[in-house]
């Protein structure tokens, strides 16, 4: 689950050197994508003569979707000296290798949101750690509720409740703590034995889904 | 494609985890991101056999879509779990588990560990894949990714330890500097590469705080109002500061004796006479129909099957128009008042003078106003959803009195307490318009809501304004609303005040492809490719001519039919060169579908003929405003596919 915010003024300013043909792709326009400043941005650039044309579609990353919307671009594509596109870096990634030979530009950063699916972000993130503590954490994840990622309990360092590293940001292990205390299984936490984050299970599974 | 998301925890640690746990419920996610054709997951089955080996009791289990969707996922599971259940045990990845946990006091069991996996977003996986680090790199490096494809994720150049273009790390993966390096030396890019000051990666980019805030509000966003939904380029820009302007009156009108739901009207006249405006030409024939009058005098020409704007041949009269617009002797106004009019008599004028709803479905609006039932609320729908149409927007403007006065006759007629107008935050002018002209009214007021895909359509409307759920297979009235189109209630004012019938109506010629963009008032029975005409035809290639809006509008292949009574607009918009392919099961069509319901399903129903799941399903609650088409990311043509599994159901229900 991605979001994309605009680069700054300046910063697409000095990537737009001559013409450019832009691309926007809504796919995940209901998750998050600066609509609203792309086409204040992109009137802009028109209003100044450097757009050739620009073509809104959706989905990008699907290569076969994107070569079958770029056909009827192809002249204002080849007039054009940058390719500007306005995307997550998964499309910007996806048009640079069908123009190889073109300057393509991004011109958003992306930021990673919970949630993988769906369209709405959600609440709740799973790292895909491949060793699930949900079972002695009440179901909140110590992964990624604790910024440290500890799974054997707070470090010690929450004040009223608020996580030492980042003070907007609730303390993971006092979620878990509440939440046990509030069905009576604290002891859950007391039987369970010292327990060991092991890394090789995130690559192994990394490695098992690249082979796929 | 059919990669795993989560797998079973090993037997020896599923034994100590159950050792002293019993009276499980087994809640199960049908995965994401797979081909759609296997429903079941194996891993629930292998729990209960494993479970129930060890001599525990399995109190019951549900599978179920998506279940990191919280809000259909609460309901879900809302009524399954049985008394008794001492634990949930969820076999999901780790969101589906963290949902279930959040919503339940009985404590989960995570059976299953989550895997992680290239390329999460989009369609499904791909090689490439995005770090979401807040600060693209691509500019720099030609579009390939050195946070991802570098497996040091080096910002500035090689490390130095590349063998063979080969990385040290991994010597199968290529050396992404090295491919920066030749994809820029193919561009002539080189020196620009050099001339980078050097980059440093600021980790601080991604903050927690802008990361939940951002998630609250967007989760906020989408569920207030109504579930679902989405939000199409409005493109309102092209007419909504247009004037209305009256249409040349037509040489011949072309009046279909079916502009509604229901039954025909049966004709009245004979070829060779004469009519004049708002003279009945036709009688509804049924409870569910509705009278038909002239728009024009002159002479009838013919009284034949014509082509309709829904493809079929239906009865219609011709007039050639003698241009005088001669009034007929009936159209006079009430002569009473609404304080003196009785509920009965407003119906009756309603009736008389073939009003029915002018959004689009063209229900006869006298049976609306007798509903039978206690109403608390009548809501006049000036959402106007749909991207491009602005017909209702201009009305609101321009016929301000009039919708005020339309909307205190429903109340009357349908006893209600309060009115509300609900106009969406896109027109600020209507909006600041309605509200100054209902100042200092007790029991009318003006809801501003949020702009969202298909707000207008009733249901949602409902939820919107006065926060109440119409269940499935119900009507607004059943939760004591009314809702009435803008159209509507003006032409219900018209007919009580002037005494004139529903001979015309605002229609916006719009669209990318159209030359000139106007609203107008055209009278009912003009042709289609008149108006076309009119604003100097179509530009360009690949032209789509819709009467309607771009989402629901429906397709004309053939320009030559009339303007009805529903035509609240006719666009000419590119045509969509899409082309499907199979399903990824990427859930976005159930998160954005307004009625709750699971279209990937039905596609998948009616691809195997399966009559009966879809009406499982509740294939029948859909009112197919293409939310699901919109977003579908493997472009399936979802409401065709629903037009051809409500049939199937249909059939089925008349063969029983």
């Amino acid at each position: 689950m991605l979001m994309t915010t605009l680069k700054s003024r300046e910063a697409i300013a000095s990537l737009v050197d001559g013409k450019a043909f832009i691309i926007n792709c809504h796919g995940c326009k209901e998750v998050g994508f600066p609509e609203a400043e792309a086409n204040e941005l992109e009137k802009e650039l028109c209003d100044a003569g450097k757009v050739t044309g620009i073509m809104t579609t959706d989905y990008i990353c699907n290569p076969e979707n994107l070569k079958l919307r770029l056909k009827a671009y192809i002249p204002q594509i080849e007039e054009a000296d940058t390719i500007l596109i306005l995307s997550c870096g998964v499309g910007v990634q996806t048009v640079a290798e069908i123009f190889e030979d073109k300057k393509v530009c991004a011109a958003c950063d992306t930021i990673e949101l919970p949630g993988y699916q769906g369209v709405t972000a959600l609440e709740v993130d799973c790292d895909q750690c491949g060793e699930c503590f949900l079972n002695i954490t009440g179901g909140i994840c110590p992964i990624t509720a604790c910024s440290k990622s500890l799974v054997n309990g707070p470090c010690g360092g929450t004040k009223e409740g608020k996580c030492e590293v980042d003070s907007n940001m609730e303390c993971g292990w006092e979620r878990i703590y509440r939440r046990l205390e509030a069905q009576g299984r604290l002891d859950v936490l007391k039987k369970c034995p010292t327990k060991l984050h092991d890394f090789s299970t995130v690559k192994a599974t990394g490695a098992c889904k690249q082979s796929e | 494609m059919n990669y795993p998301k989560f797998v079973l925890k090993d037997k020896a640690e599923l034994d100590a985890l159950l050792a002293d746990k019993d009276n499980l419920f087994v809640v199960s996610c049908n995965k994401c991101f797979k081909e759609i054709e296997t429903t079941e997951e194996p891993e629930a089955a292998e729990f209960i056999q494993l479970a129930t080996e060890q001599g525990k009791k399995i109190t019951g289990s549900v599978q179920v879509d998506f279940l990191c969707n919280s809000v259909l996922t609460e309901k879900k599971l809302a009524d399954v779990i049985p008394e008794g259940t001492e634990y949930i045990v969820t076999i999901a990845c780790g969101l589906g588990i963290q949902t279930v946990a959040a919503q339940k006091d009985i404590p989960i069991i995570a059976a299953t560990n989550s895997l992680n996996y290239i390329g999460h977003h989009g369609m499904a996986l791909t090689n490439k894949t995005c770090g979401a680090c807040a600060q693209c790199y691509l500019n720099l490096t030609g579009g390939i990714c050195p946070i991802v494809d570098c497996t040091k994720s080096l910002l500035n150049g090689q490390c130095g330890g590349a063998k063979n273009g080969k990385c040290e790390i991994d010597p199968k993966k290529d050396c992404a500097w090295e491919n920066i390096y030749q994809r820029l030396e193919k561009q002539g890019r080189q020196q620009e590469f050099i001339d980078q000051p050097v980059q440093l990666r600021d980790y601080s980019k991604i903050n927690h705080k802008v990361i939940t805030e951002y998630v609250k509000a967007v989760r906020e966003n989408r569920l207030e109002g109504f579930y679902g939904g989405v939000h199409p380029c409005e493109r309102k820009e092209f007419t909504e500061h247009v004037a209305l302007q009256r249409f040349p009156e037509p040489e011949e009108v072309v009046i279909p004796t079916s502009m509604h739901v229901g039954a025909p009207a049966t004709p009245i006249v004979a070829v060779g006479d004469y009519v004049k405006v708002g003279q009945k030409i036709a009688e509804a024939s049924a409870f569910i129909s509705a009278n038909v009058h002239s728009s024009v005098s002159g002479t009838v020409t013919a009284v034949e099957p014509r082509l309709h704007s829904n493809g079929k041949e239906v009865v219609s009269i011709v007039i050639k128009s003698d241009g005088k617009n001669e009034l007929h002797e009936s159209v006079q106004p009430a002569g009473k008042s609404l304080d003196e009019l009785t509920k009965e008599e407003i119906v009756e004028i309603v009736k008389e003078k073939g009003i029915t709803g002018m959004g689009g479905a063209g229900f006869p609006t006298y049976v609306k106003l007798m509903p039978g039932k206690p109403i608390d609320y009548v809501l006049i729908n000036g959402s106007e959803c749909e991207p491009l149409l602005t017909a209702d927007h201009r009305a609101l403007l321009e016929f301000t009195d009039e919708i005020l006065f339309g909307l205190k006759a429903i109340m009357k007629a349908v006893d209600a307490p309060k009115g509300i107008i609900v106009i969406e935050n896109n027109k600020p002018d209507a909006i600041e318009a309605m509200k100054a002209k209902i100042e200092g009214i007790e029991n009318i007021e003006v809801c501003e809501a949020a702009t969202q895909y298909p707000q207008g359509a009733e249901k949602m409307i409902i939820k919107r304004a006065v926060n109440r759920q119409v269940p499935s297979g119900k009507l607004p009235a059943d939760v004591g609303c009314v809702v009435s189109n803008i159209s509507t209630a003006i032409a219900i004012s018209d007919a009580i005040q002037k005494g004139m019938p529903l001979v015309e109506r605002i229609v916006t010629i719009t669209g990318e492809r159209m030359l000139r963009k106007a609203n107008y008032i055209v009278k009912i029975g003009t042709n289609v490719q008149d108006l076309i005409d009119y604003c100097g035809g179509t530009t360009g290639e690949d032209v789509t001519i819709k009467m309607g809006g771009p989402m629901m509008g429906a397709v004309l292949t053939n320009t030559e039919v009339p303007v009805i009574k529903g035509t609240n607009g006719v666009i000419a918009v590119p045509t969509d060169h899409t082309q499907e392919v199979a399903c990824i099961k990427c859930g976005r069509c159930v998160d954005v579908c307004p009625m709750e319901l699971a279209p990937l399903n039905f596609a998948k129903y009616v691809d195997e003929g399966n009559a009966q799941a879809l009406l499982d399903a509740n294939i029948m609650d859909c009112f197919q405003c293409r939310c699901c088409e919109y977003i579908c990311s493997s472009k399936i043509p979802l409401v065709t596919k629903i037009g051809v599994g409500k049939t199937m159901v249909m059939e089925m229900k008349k063969k029983c």
